[in-house]
């Protein structure tokens, strides 16, 4: 198990990039926003998947790195994704069984 | 295998798993977090895009959560959230290299982003109220409410156990290595909060 602790965690110098990285991405996303809203071509259906995509990205960025994840024993990541994707299979296939439009 | 118990001068640590059970349980826990906020996150999706003219009197429009989202606002607090994940792994960061002013500076900074971010949410949910949608208005409105409220809850309770630790160093003088795992553990309920935030910010407000 030790080749599980032999990354080194990150500097107060890194984790402030990292947070400057999530803030740039919460930027895009707020300006896919706005161009979603203002720009007839940009349509839903392209700006949904991309806002998808830098939440999946700020996400695992903030588990990987400031939750340490990727630093710990392997059980714990099976914990917390078993948890995570017992979910989405659970409240996905609710919603498409209610009918309910998903995402898009 | 065999249970591992050991002592850090305080009080034993069992392991079985060569993971502290503490912080097992706790990453147990938020995993079972996922199926909570799912639920509600779900609900709201199932009840944003309905037809509500039922709920209201004739000639009166229906009132949706995303017709009164003020978007840069709550880009604000989410920022707000985000940069105090940084805060509390900074703290986590002073705590391991023994520096424990540094470690009470972080744990006080993420607890005020924390007051900052649960003000922005009061100061919202006051608007929404003022502007004629509130808990019972329709069930999207509702949705809406408890979500965002389940998730502020959340917020406030980390911001208890932030506080608790600051001011069990204040007292002490530091904080213990035993205590020390309470910063770590605190540090990931604070971050999983933030993570929730990630995706309702996402979903609820920026998806239409």
């Amino acid at each position: 198990m030790a080749e599980e602790h032999a990354l080194a965690h990150p500097t107060p110098r890194q984790y402030v990039q990292i947070a400057v990285l999530l803030a740039i991405l919460t930027a895009i996303e707020v300006a896919l926003y706005y161009l979603e809203q203002s720009i007839d071509a940009f349509t839903t259906s392209i700006a949904a998947p991309l806002l998808i995509l830098l939440a999946v990205m700020k996400f695992v960025i903030v588990v990987g790195w400031f939750m340490h994840l990727r630093y710990e024993k392997s059980l714990l990541s099976k914990f917390f994704t078993t948890g995570f994707v017992a979910a989405m299979v659970l409240y996905v296939a609710v919603l498409f069984a209610l009918g309910a439009v998903v995402l898009l | 295998m065999a249970d591992v118990a050991h002592t850090d001068g305080h009080h034993d640590v069992h392991e079985s798993t060569g993971i502290d059970n503490r912080k097992l349980g706790m990453w147990v826990f938020l995993s079972s977090e996922f199926m909570f906020f799912g639920a509600l996150i779900s609900n709201y999706m199932l009840f944003k895009g309905r037809d509500y003219s039922a709920f209201v009197p004739a000639g009166q429009s229906v009132i949706l959560p995303r017709e009164l989202y003020d978007i840069p606002f709550t880009s604000v607090s989410s920022f707000v959230l985000l940069m105090s994940s940084l805060t509390m792994v900074l703290a986590h960061d002073a705590l391991a290299s023994g520096d424990q002013n540094r470690t009470r500076v972080w744990l006080a900074a993420t607890g005020l982003l924390g007051s900052v971010f649960i003000g922005g949410q009061v100061f919202e949910f006051t608007e929404f109220v003022q502007q004629g949608m509130t808990l019972s208005t329709n069930p999207a409105a509702s949705a809406f409410f408890v979500l965002t409220g389940f998730h502020g809850a959340h917020v406030f309770l980390g911001i208890l156990m932030l506080l608790s630790l600051y001011g069990i160093s204040k007292r002490q003088g530091g904080l213990t290595e035993s205590q020390g795992l309470n910063v770590e553990l605190v540090g990931l309920y604070w971050h999983f909060v933030d993570i929730i935030w990630i995706v309702i910010f996402t979903i609820v407000y920026l998806i239409p």
